[in-house]
């Protein structure tokens, strides 16, 4: 495969980051991932971290060589990344469980397979043209939908914030696979947190795209996305690749990596340890164990 | 009281010999209920419950459906074990006693012994800023009892904040909650990763490195806990402290009179660097102990006055 990519997180206003991105490629298969730890609950920036991490470690150990289903892999990932998020939580106590939205997205044999939970989104951008995009789960979503509001008045709804499927909550996420799309050279896929796409408009990214490449387009974006907000920026996230000519001897190819290695970049800060798959604890252990508690129990004079 | 999403037994419901009376508390883990025995015999009773995951609508049964969500409550249940564990091998007047543990409902339950009084949280929000030098110290020498047996048990609480302390009636301090509590030198123990408590963990348990927790982690909560007794809030978290330590001096939010000594202890317990705390319970206890120099009314007059007598006006 030969690609362009290119991936940033910025801090934006806030004091920290709660944003998550992170992609990783073998010979024949990439991931990309981002994740929007949700303000105003307890450890967003954990929740964001959990998912990325897992959903790549998902991906490193089932991506060997090339995922047999991919919306199937995308929709497992993300639930396994929602329960490693609650089980993080139950194992630490915490009051409440931390959130995240989630948007990921996979390319192999040419084309494109994403899933997303929340209101990070998804764009496919062709020849300037926004030919695919993640539908928001949020509530002004729905409005617009509905024709109660106007795009142009959902940027300034007062519940702007508010989306009914994330990784975290007490409901599972409501997962939406996306379509399956036949990739063609140009071909931009970007996902990004609201606090990038809420500042600059597919339609003004498309025709910027049209004359640049995003390695030299994106970080000129990430600022021009801060210094809309006013003072107010959210975090800022993209992760983006363009599809390239894959006769072209000037991209790089992921042929050249080595069986099953993979190439990773990541915001994570892996502090967590990996929250691998919970080992499962049989009806013997729990015996064993109560029966343990119970000899103690006996042993120590009261 | 946070959130629990599921139905606690109902009053009068008779589990494996013990008759709910009513439930005490619940949090994020558990719900503690009031209990008796045949003979009459008040407990408490912890039921495993996780409030995060929909487990008991109705009936008593803890009912899960999909493997998910087995494979979550079976994991939490580990941290129940470890507690359980952790609690049977100390018997001692200042650290909750277990008194049974056992398996019903699809869930687990410890019967621990029923302390009258109230939490030193309890005491705290009702109390801002009334407590005297002398009940603190005579608190917390007492308190340093319970945690020198905890450590000698090979144990570390890990959790320590006024929630987790209760005080009984006759003012005698019992430490509680060892949810987040690990047996240090065994390998199960440092594979857990840990909890804690924002304002009260130490440094290093943030960073969660097994060879770096030791007595000295405990004795910063301690530290903090004795923050709170006297400012009525904790003091900031040591990981935001490790970036930018904004702590705010204890004796500017004093609000009667302190020594200059209980200043200074407190002081060195919220250490950021280790080693410079007092490195173990009895070291604390020890300096705790020392009459301070000034003219101060002797706190050791104190130590047998019932508590409500303590808190000065």
């Amino acid at each position: 495969m030969r690609f362009t990519i290119f991936q940033e997180s910025r801090v934006g206003d806030r004091e920290h980051n709660e944003d998550r991105v992170g992609y990783s490629y073998s010979r024949d298969v990439l991931l990309m991932v981002i994740a929007d730890g949700m303000g105003g609950h307890l450890q967003g920036e954990v929740a964001a971290e959990i998912a990325v991490a897992e959903i790549t470690r998902r991906f490193q150990q089932e991506a060997r060589n090339k995922l047999k289903r991919p919306f199937d892999f995308l929709v497992s990932a993300i639930q396994s990344a929602h329960r490693a998020i609650v089980s993080h939580a139950v194992e630490r106590n915490l009051l409440e469980c931390p959130r995240t939205t989630c948007v990921a997205c996979i390319v192999q044999n040419g084309r494109a397979f994403w899933a997303h939970a929340g209101d990070s989104r998804l764009y496919i951008l062709r020849r300037g043209e926004l030919v695919a995009a993640t539908h928001d789960h949020s509530k002004v979503q729905q409005l617009i939908d509905s024709g109660a509001i106007t795009p142009e008045a959902a940027a300034k709804h007062p519940d702007r914030n508010k989306i009914f499927s994330c990784l975290g909550g007490v409901v599972p996420p409501i997962i939406d696979p996306g379509q399956d799309v036949a990739l063609e050279v140009g071909d931009t896929i970007m996902l990004s947190t609201d606090g990038f796409w809420a500042q600059i408009p597919a339609n003004i990214l498309g025709s910027m795209l049209r004359k640049q490449g995003i390695l030299e387009l994106m970080p000129g974006l990430l600022t021009e996305a801060h210094r809309r907000a006013r003072g107010e920026s959210d975090n800022i996230s993209v992760v983006a690749m363009t599809w390239e000519n894959q006769d072209d001897p000037n991209v790089a190819d992921t042929q050249s990596l080595d069986d099953e290695q993979f190439e990773s970049s990541t915001n994570t800060t892996q502090q967590l340890g990996g929250s691998g798959p919970l080992e499962d604890v049989s009806d013997d252990e729990i015996e064993r164990a109560i029966q343990e508690i119970q000899n103690a129990i006996r042993k120590v004079p009261r | 009281m946070p959130q629990q999403a599921n139905q606690p037994l109902p009053a009068g419901y008779v589990l494996n010999g013990y008759r709910i009376e009513k439930p005490l508390s619940s949090g994020g883990f558990s719900i503690v209920y009031l209990a008796r025995d045949e003979t009459g015999t008040p407990f408490a009773i912890k039921e495993y419950l996780p409030s995060s995951l929909p487990l008991r609508t109705d009936g008593v049964e803890v009912k899960i459906e999909d493997e998910g969500t087995l494979a979550i409550f079976r994991h939490g249940l580990k941290c129940f074990f470890e507690e359980g564990r952790a609690l049977a091998l100390i018997s001692h007047p200042n650290v909750v006693r277990v008194e049974n543990f056992f398996r019903a409902n699809e869930t687990c339950y410890m019967v621990m012994q029923y302390v009258r009084g109230r939490t030193l949280q309890f005491h705290i929000q009702r109390h801002r800023h009334e407590f005297s030098e002398a009940f603190i110290r005579r608190l917390f020498i007492h308190l340093m009892n319970g945690l020198r047996e905890v450590h000698a048990s090979k144990l570390l609480h890990l959790d320590i904040k006024p929630a987790n302390i209760f005080v009984s009636m006759e003012g005698r301090p019992v430490l509680l909650d060892f949810g987040a509590a690990r047996i240090t030198l065994s390998e199960e123990g440092t594979k857990l990763k840990p909890m804690y408590t924002a304002g009260f963990a130490a440094p290093e348990h943030y960073r969660f490195r097994p060879e770096e927790l030791g007595p000295w982690s405990d004795i910063y909560s301690v530290g903090a806990t004795i923050y709170t007794c006297i400012a009525g809030t904790p003091p900031q978290a040591a990981d935001a402290r490790e970036e930018k330590d904004a702590i705010i001096p204890l004796r500017s939010l004093a609000r009667q009179d302190y020594s200059k000594e209980l200043f200074d202890i407190v002081d060195a317990c919220l250490a950021l660097d280790r080693m410079k705390r007092p490195q173990t319970a009895f070291e604390l206890q020890k300096t705790l102990m020392e009459e301070p120099s000034e003219e101060k009314k002797s706190f050791l007059e104190t130590i047998n006055k019932p508590l409500s007598k303590l808190f000065s006006r």
